[in-house]
């Protein structure tokens, strides 16, 4: 198969299946999840467990990630919290505010959103790819770090790296054929799809149980979240 | 059974949707080691609370989800075995107050004290707590109190405490409305502190008892993890309430028992809905909020900077965060001062969590006070006050070891002391 075979099943059966079971993977985990079972909170509470929720997701979302000094701990974690900052900040508004992700949307939801200018999506692309491999010096060097991470740790890494270098490379021409790079694009795009249910990439989907029960443990309690 | 089965039953069991959802979202970032004292002041990468609940994710994955079957079958995630279960042992009896902290820096919000517990859950089935703990728990069982306060103990002190201070401690009073259960932390070690709540409620014309059937409050099955244990000490409390006819259980000055009766009674033994359970830190807020009993102004303001202590329990789990301020402002406009960071945020004294009562812990326990003592000597306090007779242990213990020319004392003392006759 050449260049453009493979293009061409990358961005179509393969990336409609990578998608199903990306979505599928996604909705069994849910299921699989909830089906553990929820005991009923008997324990009368003394603020407002709705609150809590409310404010844990503010500051979770709207304050904590851009506002660093609200937590003393940022002193102790700047580069954990300017690379993640970086990253997820790179990675959104490319896959939601660049052009050619715009089109994708388009194609598959039937309807777009303007986008950001290539300069502003340029930059923090690139930031966050530094970002990511600042991470991974990081995540291989500290004690820590390199205490909890297994394979799976590195091989996710790798799978949310690769779609977004061949991206940039693409953007700019970077020393392969356009078409390759396409390709690889693709490839890696429709592997990290498939294999997001499958790991810990799935965390964005669990940040909001977890952000609620924080929010509902400390709210029942009248504690600041 | 073997231990390492009986622990990864446990796990299991235990596992619901709240243990699941919140072990999914962990990204593995490592930003709560920063948070945990112990990791702060050792350095211990195994310190690191997302390590700490280790077993407890490994028996989650491996048992619940699709992949982490095959993983571990692969060889490629490791099966719990029975040396894990005695290492976890340490980290989490030695190196864990579950103070909670970790679950303020967590990014995506984890209640990660609440999954330690059910870490010590799991090392409790295995019978895998540390031997002092154990055999605290063990005489707590048999005695009605880990410290040996005997039904005989209690009546002696209580007695000698009604004399030598002059209080009266009204006892087993039916149809009283507040039942007052101290800790034997304070029965035997700081006795001042009830001579100090009896004045106090005396003074403000409160109708309370205590009762020679629930007269122990601290809950040694909860530091430990045992569903079982917990439940019975609780009940024993709860069936000394339900024979006097009380309203309300006023939880002294301890910490981790207010977290089990306040916060996790209701959930096990449902009769604990049948009464208010208020902490003593509440019922002086009260108190003083509503001009019950009147404190001297300024009492405490020439006797040099004086700083109150967070109790993990008390306040960032408890919700009695803004009383003591507003009481210190009373007694200490001028001289008190807060350490940083406090409040919700503070750091965690190092003794709780049972962590105190394991000989074996002693060198985790006063590193994690050198925190306190950098925290303390920055605001230049000479006293320094608290609302949990275990972090007040602690403090006196670790003043002791340190030889630090602090005073120690509690807030109830305090109030006692500054009241207006």
């Amino acid at each position: 198969m050449n260049w453009q075979g493979i293009l061409e099943f990358a961005r179509g059966p393969l990336f409609y299946a990578a998608l199903l079971i990306f979505v599928g993977g996604m909705m069994y985990r849910l299921v699989s999840v909830i089906g553990l079972g929820w005991g009923k909170d008997r324990v009368p509470v003394k603020g407002s467990k709705a609150g809590g929720v409310v404010k844990s997701f503010l500051k979770g979302i709207l304050i904590w990630p851009f506002i660093p000094w609200v937590k003393g701990t940022f002193s102790r974690n700047p580069l954990i919290y300017i690379g993640g900052g970086l990253f997820h900040l790179g990675l959104f508004v490319v896959l939601l505010l660049g052009a050619p992700h715009v089109l994708v949307w388009k194609s598959l939801l039937g309807f777009g959103w303007p986008t950001l200018p290539l300069p502003i999506v340029d930059w923090l692309a690139a930031a966050g790819i530094a970002a990511m491999l600042l991470l991974l010096i990081n995540r291989l060097a500290h004690p820590v770090l390199r205490l909890i991470s297994g394979p799976a740790e590195y091989f996710a890494w790798l799978l949310v790296f690769l779609p977004m270098v061949t991206g940039y490379m693409m953007t700019h021409h970077l020393w392969f054929p356009y078409e390759e790079l396409f390709s690889l694009h693709m490839l890696s795009v429709d592997a990290l799809l498939i294999w997001i249910p499958l790991s810990r990439i799935s965390h964005f989907m669990f940040y909001f149980f977890a952000r609620a029960i924080h929010g509902q443990e400390f709210g029942k309690r009248g504690v600041a979240v | 059974m073997s231990a390492t089965a009986q622990a990864i039953q446990t796990f299991v069991h235990e596992t619901g949707g709240w243990v699941a959802s919140q072990l999914e979202a962990c990204t593995r970032c490592g930003m709560c080691a920063e948070a945990c004292h112990f990791y702060q002041a050792t350095g211990n990468p195994e310190y690191a609370p997302v390590w700490k609940m280790e077993l407890l994710r490994r028996a989650y994955e491996q048992r619940f989800t699709l992949f982490g079957g095959i993983k571990a079958s692969l060889g490629l995630d490791k099966r719990i075995t029975d040396e894990d279960i005695s290492h976890w042992s340490e980290l989490n009896y030695y190196a864990c107050t579950v103070c909670n902290k970790c679950s303020m820096v967590c990014p995506m919000g984890i209640d990660i004290g609440s999954l330690l517990h059910e870490m010590r859950a799991g090392l409790a089935a295995a019978d895998m707590v540390p031997a002092d703990l154990a055999a605290a728990v063990t005489k707590q069982v048999n005695e009605g109190s880990p410290l040996g306060m005997t039904d005989k103990v209690w009546d002696q002190r209580l007695e000698w405490v009604a004399d030598e201070w002059e209080v009266d401690i009204p006892r087993d009073v039916k149809g009283a409305h507040t039942l007052v259960v101290f800790s034997s932390i304070e029965v035997m070690k700081f006795p001042t502190n009830i001579a100090a709540i009896a004045k106090v409620l005396n003074k403000a014309g409160v109708s309370w008892t205590v009762s020679s059937k629930a007269r122990e409050i601290v809950n040694f099955g909860f530091y430990e993890g045992s569903e079982e244990h917990t439940k019975l000490f609780l009940s024993r409390v709860l069936e000394g309430a339900k024979e006097l006819g009380v309203k309300r259980i006023v939880v002294t000055e301890c910490g981790h028992a207010y977290d089990a009766l306040r916060w996790h009674a209701a959930n096990l033994l449902p009769e604990a809905n049948s009464f208010d359970i208020i902490h003593i830190t509440g019922v002086l807020g009260e108190l003083v909020g509503s001009g019950a009993i009147k404190l001297k102004p300024g009492a405490f303001d020439n006797d040099g900077t004086i700083t109150f202590h967070d109790a993990c329990k008390i306040q960032r789990k408890g919700g009695h965060v803004q009383e003591p301020r507003d009481i210190l402002k009373i007694l200490a406009p001028n001289s008190f001062k807060e350490m940083t960071p406090n409040r919700e945020e503070s750091i965690c004294c190092g003794g709780g969590g049972g962590v105190i009562a394991i000989k074996a812990a002693d060198e985790q326990r006063y590193a994690a006070f050198e925190l306190k003592i950098k925290q303390v000597n920055s605001v230049g306090a000479k006293t320094v006050t608290m609302t949990c007779s275990n972090c007040r242990l602690q403090y006196t213990d670790s003043v002791e070891h340190f030889k630090l020319d602090w005073k120690v004392t509690g807030l109830a003392q305090m109030v006692a002391d500054a009241l207006v006759e």
